[in-house]
């Protein structure tokens, strides 16, 4: 290093000099021995240094100076990787290797720790080395995925295998800790992704997510987890949280649906995907030809446009002769004048979950094969012990665990719900004793619930919007899985969901919990609107049809009950004689009774998504129609048809905007693709939409003025109906 | 000579005081309300119309180029949609508010006049 060098240093040399100094004592590559790596004398020493180096400049002071000169030191690749290539698979008495395995790990660990960023506690040194260590990690897990010499993630599962065969009376607290380290360092391998924004140089394919579940496939880790996940609660107890880490950085943001298609079906459906997007870019060929004029851009064409009230403005340009329309746009986009917004702030969480993934086919057979042995044994353990978790608070419980937690359900409920949609398909039908539900049922317990809805409050309250989509995202999983439950065809099965369906009917706090939500949106994003409506439109669904379940399914469930109650009173020995009263006569009439009931509770509740806030989170979301997929399109279309056709509070859409937006949907420059399924159903909708429009400013002229204005419940209602709605009731 | 030294203007004081900038016109409550607003709007409607039943797209169309010619001459700078949004917000202020009420109040008595 030259002199001027080291002036601009910005670590300090002598840090710099120990670290060197440290790192080439470690020891390094024999000429001798046709190139293998030669451990120095005092390796364990050396190791045990490093460690101390990182825990006492860098954590204790909080920079980042030592595991940048690390970085710059090419540790972990240059030695570490190679010192785990000396510990063969089958050497495992030695002690002395497996201590050196140990210690590297614990440097290797705190080195691919997640980087905060953590506003308060950033320093200047957190600036300087923050980019540079970003990609540091990157070059670290493309290393240890693709290193040749040894499986490092399966060295340090056997670097913690001793500690995990004792059973948990026995462990130590050294022990718990080496279990810790080996699956804090399998989580932080996942976890690593190029960070947002910044072009990754090297081979994208060697750091992919699909790289990352081949290395955990190839080196055994899947079948770590399933054991980890399975014992849950009786050998590993603390561990549960890391685990449910490991699985979400493996699974975050991969499509569910496209894990759980054959191969035939995921090419069926990536050539839709391609011919859909060719047809999207044809239509707006075409929609840019038509404006376009035919001659050259100096041609000069100058036209008036005369208004009603004498008034002329000028437009220049061939496009300005093709059309009237063209012509008002024109007009409208030559103004400049925006009116003042605010800035967007970064959002931590984008970094965290990352970009969406497509997975190659490798990948994707490996990581459904885990997840289908995961749901078969793992996930009932695992998740219950998570919910005590963090029912409890544990104190090794980090904020982020409970967006984990839901995000992983869902995900693994949706998963489940792919499966056995999946084989139905192939017409294996079998009568096991234990159905598919079962495999989930540790998530739809009442304690689930509870949770559940503490978190929903919570998050709301506490406006941590992520942590609530995550929420909002489970409870839909959940109720699609209790649907299904509930036409599964199995008495036991249908039992339990019609006993959650009405827990979840008369509950009123859950009710009102989700209008607000969905009332209050405003700029938290597109994921977070997406599951809001999401959550609104299954919700709706669900309680919908539960209202309208027929009389006979109720006597039947009666029936059941009755059936199931002298089937135990007769296994107790008890004559069944005093039931004989509640005959089945009663039954229709009182089924029919608590079906009118429950139609008149949907209808109450239905209303409650009237108001002109609901409707308008319902437009801002299908303002994004261009981006949006059939089941969204489709969300968004049942919502205003309920709105207008089944709750007659049409005029809550009677706003300009509003209609300027259905309007340039079906007939604008940027229309829905007419080939779309929906297409035509939007069409019909909005026409409808349009024409009681019309009607109403003839029967009303003063919705001239209201079309402008959000509308207040009292005003909607008036103009609706053509009087004031009765408060007092008469007798 | 002393005149001579005034020739270069050295000594004249100057002016620094900055030039006083128009007052930009806003889109508020007042502007709403004034004849060239709501009013005019009102008065413009009668004209406004519609064919109803089986001309859905040509009606959609006309009555967003009414609003749009309004809100032009209202407020040219803003593009429409922007304009829309700003009107929107106004509707919440008391002064609009209650004037809304009053006409759908005129409204009513129209049509129980008619009666």
């Amino acid at each position: 290093m030259e002199a001027s060098d080291l002036n601009n240093d910005i670590v300090h040399p002598e840090v710099r000099a120990h670290i060197n100094s440290l790192v080439s004592a470690l020891g390094g590559v024999s000429q001798e021995d046709d190139g293998r790596y030669q451990l120095g004398d005092d390796a364990l020493e050396v190791l045990r240094d490093i460690k101390r180096w990182i825990r006492f400049y860098d954590e204790k002071t909080n920079r980042m100076d030592v595991a940048r000169c690390v970085y710059e030191a090419n540790l972990i690749e240059g030695d570490l990787l190679p010192i785990l290539s000396l510990w063969p698979e089958n050497a495992t008495d030695s002690k002395y290797k497996a201590r050196i395995a140990l210690s590297c790990f614990e440097v290797m660990v705190p080195l691919t720790w997640p980087i905060q960023r953590d506003r308060e506690a950033m320093t200047i040194n957190h600036h300087r080395h923050m980019p540079v260590l970003e990609l540091a990690h990157v070059a670290y897990k493309r290393a240890i995925l693709n290193f040749d010499g040894a499986r490092v993630l399966s060295c340090a599962v056997r670097v913690a295998l001793p500690a995990m065969q004792k059973p948990i009376s026995e462990r130590t607290q050294r022990d718990q800790g080496i279990i810790k380290l080996a699956l804090f360092f399998l989580r932080n391998v996942a976890a690593i992704a190029p960070p947002p924004g910044v072009a990754y140089e090297g081979d994208e394919s060697q750091i992919s997510r699909s790289a990352t579940i081949d290395a955990f496939s190839f080196q055994d880790i899947f079948h770590l987890l399933l054991m980890l996940a399975s014992n849950m609660g009786e050998d590993f107890r603390t561990e549960d949280t890391t685990v449910m880490e490991v699985l979400y950085h493996l699974v975050k943001r991969i499509n569910v649906k496209e894990l759980f298609m054959t191969e035939k079906q995921a090419e069926h459906a990536q050539g839709n995907e391609l011919r859909q997007v060719m047809r999207k870019e044809i239509n707006m060929l075409r929609s840019q030809n038509q404006t376009r004029g035919g001659r050259n851009n100096r041609f000069g064409s100058m036209i008036w446009v005369k208004r009603d009230d004498g008034k002329m403005t000028t437009l220049t340009g061939q496009d300005a002769v093709s059309s009237a329309a063209t012509r008002q746009r024109k007009m409208d986009e030559a103004k400049t004048f925006k009116p003042p917004r605010r800035g967007k702030k970064e959002d931590k969480h984008d970094r965290e979950i990352g970009p969406a993934v497509t997975l190659d086919s490798r990948a994707t057979t490996q990581l459904r094969t885990f997840v289908e042995d995961f749901l078969d044994s793992g996930f009932n353990p695992l998740f219950s012990h998570v919910r005590k978790t963090i029912d409890r608070e544990a104190n090794y419980l980090m904020a982020y665990h409970k967006r984990q937690f839901f995000y992983l359900v869902a995900w693994l409920l949706e998963a489940e719900r792919m499966r056995r949609k999946a084989k139905q398909g192939s017409d294996v039908r079998d009568a096991e004793e234990v159905t598919s539900f079962n495999l989930v049922a540790g998530v739809l317990n009442q304690e689930m619930f509870i949770t559940l809805n503490r978190a929903l409050h919570n998050s709301f309250e506490a406006k941590e919007w992520h942590d609530l989509t995550a929420v909002m995202r489970c409870y839909t999983q959940i109720f699609m899985t209790v649907q299904e439950m509930q036409q599964c065809g199995r008495e036991d099965d249908e039992e339990i969901a019609e006993n959650i369906l009405s827990r979840l009917f008369y509950e009123e706090a859950t009710h009102d919990a989700i209008t607000n939500i969905i009332r209050g949106y405003k700029d938290q994003g597109f994921d977070y609107l997406d599951a809001a409506t999401e959550l609104v439109h299954h919700f709706l669904r669900i309680l919908e049809s539960y209202s309208k379940q027929n009389v006979d399914m109720q006597v039947r469930s009666r029936k059941r009950t009755r059936r199931k109650k002298k089937a135990a009173q007769a296994a107790e020995g008890v004559a069944a004689s005093d039931d004989e009263g509640d005959g089945s006569g009663n039954d229709e009439a009182a089924a029919e009774k608590t079906s009118k009931d429950r139609k008149f509770d949907f209808i109450r509740f239905a209303s409650r998504f009237t108001p002109q806030p609901i409707v308008n989170t319902f437009v801002t979301y299908t303002k994004y129609y261009r981006d949006l997929n059939e089941d969204q399109l489709k969300r968004a279309h049942r919502f205003f048809y309920r709105i207008a056709f089944k709750q007659e509070m049409a005029v809550m859409l009677f706003r300009v905007d509003i209609i300027h937006l259905l309007y340039n949907m079906i007939k604008g420059p940027e229309a829905l693709d007419a080939s779309l399924p929906s297409f035509k159903e939007w069409e019909d909708l909005v026409r409808h939409i349009i024409r009681k429009c019309t009607k109403k400013l003839e029967q009303r002229p003063e919705l001239v003025v209201e079309m402008l204005f959000s509308k207040l419940p009292s005003t909607a209602f008036f103009l609706e109906h053509g009087y004031e709605k009765q408060t007092i009731r008469t007798t | 000579s002393p005149s001579g030294d005034d020739a270069l203007g050295l000594d004249a004081e100057i002016n620094v005081q900055k030039r006083v900038r128009a007052p930009t016109k806003k889109l508020d409550e007042t502007l709403l309300l004034s004849p060239a607003g709501i009013p005019k709007l009102r008065s413009r409607a009668k004209h406004l119309k519609l064919k109803g039943k089986g001309h859905e797209w040509g009606d959609a169309n006309r009555l967003l180029v009414f609003y749009q010619n309004w809100l032009d001459d209202l407020y040219p700078k803003a593009q429409f949609l922007d304009a829309l949004g700003m009107v929107e917000k106004l509707g919440h202020k008391k002064l609009v508010a209650g004037q809304r009420g009053e006409w759908i109040l005129e409204g009513k008595r129209k049509e129980r006049d008619e009666d």
